[in-house]
């Protein structure tokens, strides 16, 4: 994948007037999440930990975000989504019977446990689950598909798009407040966002991205 | 109904306004009386009067293209034009400001000619650049696309410049004329046009503002009454002492410092203030732009001075 | 925790005790505030803080009332409690848990409804548009959903007043409808997004205007103009947006109000007489009573007939204003469908206000074979939400997400805003679980009926017509969103088929009224908050009719 804003960290903007210290502060706590497991059993976060591997992937030269620990604080903090589908259990519930289905899948198909299985072999895995070929066993009555679709995807990917990992290498500007943008127009971009290389222009859009602050 | 309670910042604005007020009145107190003088003498210091009015608004034009054009990111080469042009016509009216000599200066007239074009040449880019807008001429674009009245200030300044020029030429002992027009009639007469020309641009402004400070109502409201004294003045008969007029005028030219003031104070009202300054510098009131109308309302005083110095009727 | 006593938790203690309030313009610094005690029998118990409560908290207590506003969300103060994160300012939304289904469940949360003083305004998107004036007779002259027992040119003026309460910044003249008097303020400059939009509308021959928007253009008393951030959805932490937590909450208690906020109401009881008499309500740890002279219940869509079913006793087994049955019934949300496409073109869309221009063509143009009306407005979500959007209409994870995420600051979209027709199958009830206060939980049932999905499809037609017209590329569309709520409360002039009349005031108990979007009777194809805001401002003149008249 080829890094389209080269150079940019928003985090170089941590001290500027884009952010107020209410931002700073929960940007720091997530930063800081604690590794180890809280909600779930350490067979179980072993199985999170290489799901989220497989639904985000992560770049290589920017600081890796902790996905596993943040799902699993989601869990232990409770922080709820306003709604559950009335064929759902709450929503630590079926994580649990959702990472023990995806293990139980992995030893049926290949004999090892999901962790231990390589990329496509665990990506195959997860299709099964969200084609809703996973049906019973650990999962009891929870839809795999739902379970796939509205926890699996969605509590992993919405934590790699909160982190400034995620927004430095989309080009998102990120924080804003109290200083917001004045630029609004097409093809503008004020001097505190990221600049965007185009064909050949990488070191231009370095040069531009070492100044965003 | 509304939560109008003052702020530190509106105790701010009042300082600053009164500091303001206070120093403009000082200035004009320790001016030099006018001591009448040979017509000669007369004449050209009412073109370097004219000179000073016309640098007042390039360095208004400067700033307040500077800052405009660094918000479009310069994104069109000719975006640096006016502060190029408004550079050179600040120049030239600082070098004019200080000039006693009775004669025009073929660099200046260049400059000023100059300037005078690049106001019209803006004016067609802006209009362009709004024709290509959804939308096209409504008040959506007037007030959010590129200004229509904008680029006419730097000509203003470049006509007031050529005027001091056209003053200069004429021959010593005789009342000036420029186009065969007595002087101060024809300088009055496109004062109060490029009065009118301001008011309108300021007024299209306010109104984007939804005019939210009462005080928003003095730059359409003074100025226009500035205007109209002055054309009086230049259509009417010479030999008259026009005090009120005079007046008038230096409490306009006092009013584009109040202005600065103002949007001095709106900026630091504006969210994070100062410290916000790379967005409320460029998003907030424009600070350079009140000053305009002290650079009018000193061409309209060197055009009464000349009315009154040369009367023609 | 902070020792710094303004920057405290907002969710550990009550703000609004001890005489004072917090004064959300100024850090750090308090408004002073009346008390009531529990036991003083107030004229009226505000049960909300938003759009609907809001008003009625200022004007009844503007014009003498003894009124106590309750709140089960926080008091925030935006200077110093807001983040710039889509996380962490969930903290604004209704997240308790609530059963959805049906055919098309309804996802709650933010898109739907608030929990803090000041209610969903406080994360609204600010869009402030008019019913089109046929909506309140749809019945008569449309030929479907109900009548509504108002006359639009009242409601014209009520619009207007609401307009100026909230500082509406709009365009210069608005392109559909009867003449409406200049909103106070002008509109808002158009982000790249925006222009996209009108570009297309102009392509496909249709008006567009710059959407009319509560968040000030220009400096508003404390408020500063708009900086364009773009975080409205999450809370604006410049106090640009004007919401009731800004506007009409202040008003209230400068006007001798009290708000209590973490204050939750679970139950209304009834006296003998079969008249309201009170709240019960949990605060601080316990459950409390207030007595009052009138209740109005203003806690929208889902809390409203929950408290009203909740509320049910031996004499009024089915729960209160509930003689007609429709309490919870008539259930509507609004098509939140979109089409979105790439641009060569940086757009970056999360910079300002995410709907700056709109197109109401079809709200007005009735040349379709489908009843019911929609808009569609420009749109910007931030990171986490686009990310939904993209792995729940295109399936995308993996390698191809983190790929198409990538193109963000080129991506354009559209979004509808759509009527959807009332239906008595989509309804409010009572769970036998309950959330953490013990009360039992609501389940939420909706479908969407053959008018709704022919709704759907053409808007969606139209909008993906206009993206290809603009250059848009790898266009896709976002089949199932939905926002708003109305309904479940109707209002009516024939006490059968209605809760409440003209007035807001309940059928069957006199001094109990409910007043927010759970009255609407049809819904309408625009975001309903201004309507709502017209609607308890008329609503706080007819109490105090009523009052001079001695008919309360």
């Amino acid at each position: 994948m080829t890094d389209r804003f080269p150079g940019y960290d928003v985090l170089a903007k941590r001290r500027t007037p884009s952010w107020n210290e209410p931002t700073r502060q929960v940007v720091n706590r997530r930063l800081a999440v604690p590794r180890e497991p809280r909600f779930l059993t350490s067979d179980l976060f072993v199985v999170l930990d290489a799901v989220c591997q497989r639904i985000v992937p992560q770049p290589k030269d920017r600081p890796p975000v902790p996905l596993a620990a943040l799902v699993d604080t989601k869990l232990f903090t409770n922080l709820q989504d306003g709604f559950r589908y009335a064929e759902m259990p709450d929503q630590g519930e079926a994580w649990r019977r959702g990472l023990a289905a995806l293990d139980e899948a992995a030893n049926t198909h290949y004999q090892l446990g999901f962790a231990k299985l390589g990329g496509e072999q665990q990506d195959d895995v997860l299709r099964r689950m969200e084609s809703g070929e996973l049906a019973g066993g650990a999962l009891g009555d929870m839809p795999a598909k739902l379970f796939f679709e509205h926890r699996v995807v969605l509590d992993i990917v919405t934590f790699y798009y909160a982190n400034p990992t995620a927004w430095s290498e989309m080009g998102y500007g990120g924080p804003a407040s109290p200083r917001g943008y004045v630029r609004i127009g097409l093809d503008r971009r004020d001097p505190w966002e990221a600049a965007e290389a185009y064909e050949g222009d990488d070191a231009k859009a370095r040069r531009e991205n070492g100044f965003v602050g | 109904m509304t939560n109008t309670r003052p702020t530190g910042d509106v105790a701010t604005a009042f300082a600053l306004i009164s500091g303001a007020t206070v120093l403009g009145g000082i200035a004009l107190a320790l001016r030099k009386p006018n001591a009448p003088a040979d017509r000669a003498q007369t004449t050209v210091r009412s073109a370097r009067r004219l000179n000073r009015a016309a640098g007042t608004l390039a360095a208004s034009v400067l700033v307040d293209s500077a800052i405009e054009h660094y918000r479009g990111n310069f994104h069109n080469k000719a975006m640096i034009t006016p502060l190029v042009t408004a550079s050179l016509s600040l120049a030239a009216s600082l070098h004019g400001t200080a000039d006693g000599r009775g004669e025009a200066h073929i660099i200046r007239d260049l400059i000023y000619a100059g300037a005078g074009l690049t106001g019209l040449v803006g004016t067609g880019f802006h209009i362009y650049n709004i024709s290509k807008k959804p939308g096209r001429l409504s008040w959506q674009n007037l007030f959010y696309s590129a200004p229509l009245g904008a680029p006419a200030a730097i000509s203003l300044s470049g006509m007031l410049g050529f005027l001091s020029e056209r003053l200069r030429d004429n021959p010593p002992n005789k009342p000036p004329t420029i186009l065969g027009i007595p002087a101060g009639r024809i300088i009055g007469a496109m004062t109060s046009l490029g009065l009118m020309g301001t008011v309108g641009e300021s007024g299209l402004l306010h109104f984007r503002g939804a005019y939210h400070n009462p005080a928003m109502y003095l730059p359409v409201t003074m100025p226009p009454v500035a205007a109209a004294l002055l054309g009086a003045s230049a259509l009417g008969k010479s030999h008259t002492h026009r005090p009120i007029t005079r007046w008038w005028l230096r409490a306009t030219a006092l009013l584009g410092f109040a202005g600065t003031a103002f949007h001095a104070a709106g900026v630091g009202r504006s969210m994070g203030g100062w410290k916000n300054w790379r967005q409320n510098l460029v998003d907030g009131p424009p600070i350079p732009a009140p000053p305009s109308f002290t650079g009018l309302a000193l061409a309209g005083l060197a055009a009464l001075a000349l009315l009154e110095d040369h009367p023609d009727d | 925790m902070s020792a710094d006593p303004f920057l405290a938790d907002p969710f550990v203690e009550p703000r609004a005790i001890n005489g004072r309030a917090p004064d959300v313009f100024k850090p750090g610094a308090w408004l002073e505030m009346s008390q009531y005690d529990d036991n003083d029998e107030v004229d009226f118990v505000v049960v909300g803080t938003g759009a609907g409560g809001g008003p009625l908290i200022a004007r009844l207590a503007e014009q003498g009332f003894s009124v106590v506003g309750f709140d089960a969300g926080a008091y925030f103060r935006p200077l110093e409690d807001f983040a710039s994160d889509e996380i962490e300012q969930q903290k604004l939304y209704w997240l308790d848990e609530r059963i959805i289904d049906g055919a098309n469940p309804i996802r709650m949360g933010g898109k739907n409804s608030g929990k803090a003083v000041g209610g969903s305004t406080v994360h609204f998107a600010m869009v402030s548009l008019r019913f089109r004036p046929e909506w309140f007779k749809s019945r008569s002259q449309l030929g479907y959903g109900a009548d509504w027992p108002l006359d639009w040119r009242e409601m014209w003026d009520y619009y207007r007043r609401a307009e100026k309460a909230l500082s509406i910044s709009g365009p210069v003249n608005y392109p559909w409808g009867p003449h409406r008097p200049r909103y106070p303020y002008r509109a808002h400059e158009l982000n790249g997004a925006a222009e996209i939009l009108a570009r297309g509308a102009e392509a496909m021959g249709y008006k567009w205007t710059a959407t009319p928007l509560a968040t000030v253009s220009a400096p508003h008393g404390d408020s500063p103009p708009c900086v364009y951030r773009g975080f409205c959805r999450f809370g604006c932490s410049t106090n640009a947006k004007q919401s009731q937590l800004v506007t009409f909450i202040p008003r209230g208690i400068a006007a001798g109000a009290e708000i209590r906020d973490l204050a939750m109401v679970g139950r209304i009881d009834t006296g003998p007489d079969g008249r309201a008499t009170g709240v019960h309500y949990h605060r601080q740890g316990r459950w409390r009573f207030q007595k009052a002279r009138n209740i109005i219940v203003a806690g929208y869509a889902i809390e409203t007939p929950r408290l009203l079913l909740a509320s049910a006793n031996d004499r009024y087994p089915d729960g209160l204003a509930n003689s007609s049955g429709l309490v919870g019934k008539n259930l509507m949300t609004q098509a939140n469908q979109a089409v979105f496409g790439v641009m060569d073109q940086e757009v970056r869309w999360n910079k300002g206000p995410p709907s700056l221009s709109i197109t109401e063509h079809w709200n007005y143009n009735d040349n379709k074979d489908f009843h019911g009306g929609y808009c569609w407005m420009a749109q910007g979500p931030l990171p986490v939400e686009w990310a939904s959007i993209v792995t729940g209409s295109r399936k995308r994870w993996g390698a191809p997400l983190r790929e198409e995420m990538m193109r963000y600051n080129h991506q354009v979209g559209l979004k509808m805003v759509g009527e959807m027709l009332p239906d008595e199958r989509n309804r409010v009830t009572l769970t036998d679980e309950v959330d953490q206060y013990g009360l039992r939980i609501p389940r939420i049932t909706y479908s969407w009926g053959e008018n709704d999905k022919a709704l759907i499809q053409h808007a969606l037609g139209e909008m993906h017509r206009s993206m290809e017209l603009v250059g848009a590329k790898d266009i896709f569309r976002q089949e199932d969103d939905t926002n708003h709520l109305a309904g479940t409360a109707k209002m009516g002039s024939d006490a059968r088929d209605s809760v409440v009349n003209a007035d807001c005031r309940s059928w069957d108990i006199p001094n109990l009224w409910i007043c927010d979007g759970s009255i609407f009777p049809t819904t309408g194809g625009v975001n309903p908050s201004l309507t709502i805001t017209a609607i308890s401002l008329r609503t706080a003149d007819r109490i105090k009719a009523l009052a001079n008249r001695g008919e309360l």
